[in-house]
């Protein structure tokens, strides 16, 4: 709906357009309508881009960082930024892999592996806040431990054979003959529509646009912001353990090898949607437009058989893109 | 009648440092309560131990005759006493509805924020405070004055009983304070009690029922504006006579050193004019937004102008940079020394160096350290900056010696033509006496220079000319001993 109207009043008035609507507004259409642009480029060249086979492979690649991209969103709102997910990921894959291998009960596993992410998530908050580092620090040490932990753990090589219903999660759906509407989707919908919703609406969810818009100003509020901190690192460490379940029972195995420069991948897809690095600013509609583009322009690139170094080149490029459309807009409206 | 709140013989101490002692305060319903005292003096600590920020080590607070002990501001301001911070505690990325009411909104029972409730609560408090601001814009698009209002907006809504406001116009124009006097008159009449802090004694005056000092962490006395005066509110202030406010006016020389011609940058400025002579103080007078720092700003390379000239010494000037400002001998003392002038997180003597390193590199350009020390040693006793020690953050400074060290950056870079814009904007009396004999001092030793300043009395004491901006324009240049405030005012309106 909004595509359509910024495009016609585009074409008559670029003033009004600036005016009538917000520059997230302005931003998220920008972005859904690259997505569009881009997606009919990408099929009128490779009709098979569209297909329900390839569109699975983009989902599959798609949902671990959607959902990562949640927690990142609220992270990055309130100013901060969190590495570790990409440490908390592949963590909480072997984690859950191991116990089920050990015989634990799949919800009792899957509960102890998302406690897990929250608590990695409380450490980093702790460091933060304690020794008063900035969290790109305190986040970053964490994902390194953990990296080196989860090789230690699974001795380099993947964890596999897990039972049998445990797969329910990542590979089972609704099957519709040609396509399979895989459970995880619904997982995922069901965060980001909840999330959003939350981040939109809700009194306290709230509170994450004053810390990062004014942290200063949330504290005079009376907003407690370190405990405040502590909910949405946790928050983002479990969304990654989410994610990281999701990827083991998608794959039937779990390796220390997921998630590379996943961090990067995720923050760059919340940044393209919109949010701010200082704070204030983002939505979860916005970054996972985000998320989606970036799954679209690797699968693109994937298929083509062009270089996949050019893909960096792209997303790099439309990071710059974005970052330059969201100061244009800024400066335009300030004057 | 029983005072809304009562301060008894409060002490507070940092350390071995004492701020406050023995201090007794009371503020009625309905009335405007004025503190005053110079910087440190315990005005802040004072507020800061009603508004909960600090704990008092002795005293009792009493509101309504109850005894208090606030643990925090939020707490305060439950009880009803809202205090309106110096600094804007607003986020400007929201809108100014969820600014005033954050952790208040109205929500249903899961805690869902009703929007419309939301905006009609925040325009029904603008209806009581007589204002007309749009609920659902974003703070950061309204000017600093408004965004204080929204902020006393803010401390009101939590029906606040006790209004403390420190410094509330700062930063705001000759207009804005009109209008924040007639919010804190309609504030009086129904029946808030209103603490006002302000350096600025013109206003205290105007809008105080009665004026309390602090000085040294006591309390000197409370005075009624009408049977008292400026000059014996600073007396007590101080503590000695400051004697004339400003410094004796110079013998300014014949030979023009800046001429600027028909500079124009619509819609910022239009065909500006004027002239600065060697060791003359001219002062640029004109309400906020009228062009003055624009105009300062594009004379020093720092934003272009699209017509005119811009002469120093009778030669052509074409600056693209402060850079190449700077190299000419023109130094521009911002306005907002926090953003702008100052790096806040280093040391006095590299900030006081930070503007002249050329002078103090090597053919190579490594630093000569020596030099560096000598000269910001040099410096700090020139301008009287204290503590004397340089290798001090500058954020452990006061405002008053933040603004001298300022000036001294300025000294150091050896300028022909130095412009001050609002030199003592938020520095207390006696720091304000400094600066004005260091400017004079500047003039008297040849340097041209321009203040502006939207103080009135600043500008016509200081000054040896005045010119008066208006919309952009050059309304008037005065000349005289006796240049009269509403003269001044009227070209500046009009």
């Amino acid at each position: 709906m909004h595509d359509m109207q910024i495009l016609k009043s585009k074409q008559s008035d670029g003033a009004g357009l600036l005016q009538r609507f917000s520059l997230e507004t302005l931003q998220i259409g920008g972005l859904a309508l690259a997505i569009v642009v881009f997606a009919i480029i990408v099929q009128m060249n490779f009709p098979v881009f569209l297909s329900l086979p390839n569109i699975n492979v983009m989902i599959v690649n798609f949902l671990p960082e959607a959902i990562i991209a949640l927690g990142m969103t609220i992270v990055i709102i309130t100013a901060g930024i969190d590495l570790s997910v990409a440490g908390i990921y592949p963590f909480s894959a072997i984690i859950v892999g191991l116990l089920l291998l050990a015989g634990a009960p799949i919800p009792l596993a899957i509960i102890i592996t998302l406690a897990a992410g929250a608590f990695i998530g409380a450490i980093n908050a702790f460091i933060s806040n304690t020794f008063r580092v900035h969290p790109f620090i305190a986040t970053l040490a964490i994902l390194l431990i953990l990296r080196g932990v989860n090789i230690i753990i699974t001795g380099g090589s993947p964890v596999s054979g897990f039972p049998e219903t445990f797969a329910i999660v990542g590979q089972r759906g609704i099957d519709f003959g040609t396509f399979l509407l895989r459970y995880s989707v619904f997982i995922w919908l069901a965060l980001a529509l909840l999330i959003g919703y939350l981040l939109r609406n809700h009194r306290f969810w709230r509170l994450s646009y004053f810390i990062g818009g004014n942290r200063r100003s949330a504290r005079m509020s009376g907003v407690n912001v370190e405990r405040y901190l502590y909910f949405v690192y946790m928050l983002s460490g479990a969304l990654a353990a989410v994610a990281g379940v999701i990827v083991a029972s998608q794959f039937n195995a779990a390796s220390n090898s997921y998630g590379q420069n996943l961090e990067l991948r995720v923050i760059t897809a919340v940044v393209i949607g919109g949010a701010d690095l200082n704070g204030g600013a983002g939505s979860v509609l916005g970054s996972m437009l985000g998320v989606l583009f970036i799954a679209m322009i690797y699968n693109a690139f994937a298929m083509s058989g062009i270089s996949t170094y050019w893909q960096d080149v792209v997303v790099g490029a439309m990071l710059l893109a974005s970052i330059l459309m969201g100061e244009v807009l800024k400066r335009r409206r300030a004057n | 009648m029983t005072p809304v709140l009562e301060i008894r013989r409060a002490s507070k101490s940092f350390g071995s440092h004492r701020v406050l002692h023995d201090v007794s305060f009371a503020v009625y319903a309905g009335e405007v309560h004025a503190l005053v005292g110079e910087n440190g003096a315990g005005k802040s600590t004072l507020m800061n131990i009603i508004g909960g920020i600090h704990r008092r080590d002795a005293g009792e607070i009493m509101l309504n005759a109850e005894p208090i002990d606030p643990l925090d501001p939020w707490q305060a301001r439950q009880l009803g006493i809202s205090v309106v911070f110096q600094e804007l505690s607003l986020t400007p990325n929201m809108t100014v509805a969820q600014n005033i009411f954050v952790r208040r909104e109205p929500t249903s029972a899961l805690g869902l924020i009703h929007w419309r409730q939301l905006n009609d609560d925040a325009r029904a408090l603008f209806e009581r405070i007589g204002i007309d601001i749009s609920p659902t814009e974003l703070v950061g698009n309204y000017s600093v004055g408004i965004q204080q209002i929204i902020e006393i907006a803010k401390a009101i809504s939590f029906d606040a009983k006790v209004l403390i406001m420190d410094e509330p116009t700062s930063a705001l124009s000759e207009s804005e304070v009109d209008r924040l006097f007639s919010i804190i008159a309609e504030l009086k009449q129904q029946g808030v009690a209103i603490v006002f802090i302000s350096h600025k004694l013109g206003e205290v005056l105007r809008i105080a029922d009665r004026v309390s000092v602090l000085r040294d962490g006591e309390m000197v006395g409370v005075v009624n504006p009408s049977d008292s005066n400026q000059d014996e509110i600073i007396h007590m202030m101080v503590g000695r006579s400051l004697g004339d406010l400003y410094p004796a006016k110079g013998v300014v020389s014949d030979e023009v050193l800046l001429e600027v011609e028909g500079l124009s940058h619509p819609p910022l400025f239009h065909d500006i004019s004027f002239s600065l002579r060697r060791g003359e103080i001219l002062g640029i007078a004109g309400l906020i937004g009228a062009g003055r720092t624009e105009v300062a700003r594009a004379i020093f390379g720092a934003d272009r102008y699209s017509r005119g000239s811009v002469k120093l010494a009778g030669i052509k000037l074409d600056l693209k940079s402060p850079r190449q400002a700077i190299a000419h001998g023109i130094v521009y003392l911002t306005e907002d020394r926090k953003v702008m002038g100052l790096f806040l997180s280093m040391t006095m003597r590299d900030n006081i160096v930070s503007s002249s390193l050329a002078r103090f590199t090597d053919a190579l350009g490594l630093l000569k350290h020596r030099a560096i020390a000598d000269e910001s040693l040099r410096a700090i006793k020139q301008n009287d900056i204290r503590p004397r020690d340089d290798l001090l953050s500058m954020t452990s400074l006061s405002g008053g010696n933040q603004q001298k060290s300022l000036l001294a950056k300025c000294l150091s870079a050896n300028p022909k033509v130095l412009i001050a814009d609002e030199p003592t904007r938020g520095v207390d009396v006696g720091a304000k006496v400094k600066i004005h004999q260091a400017l004079r001092d500047l003039a008297n030793r040849g340097i041209g220079v321009i203040v502006i300043s939207s103080e009135l009395p600043e500008v016509l004491g200081l000054s040896d000319r005045v010119v008066v901006f208006r919309e952009g324009h050059v309304s008037a240049v005065l000349d005289g001993d006796n240049i009269a405030q509403a003269d001044v005012m009227r070209y500046a309106v009009q």
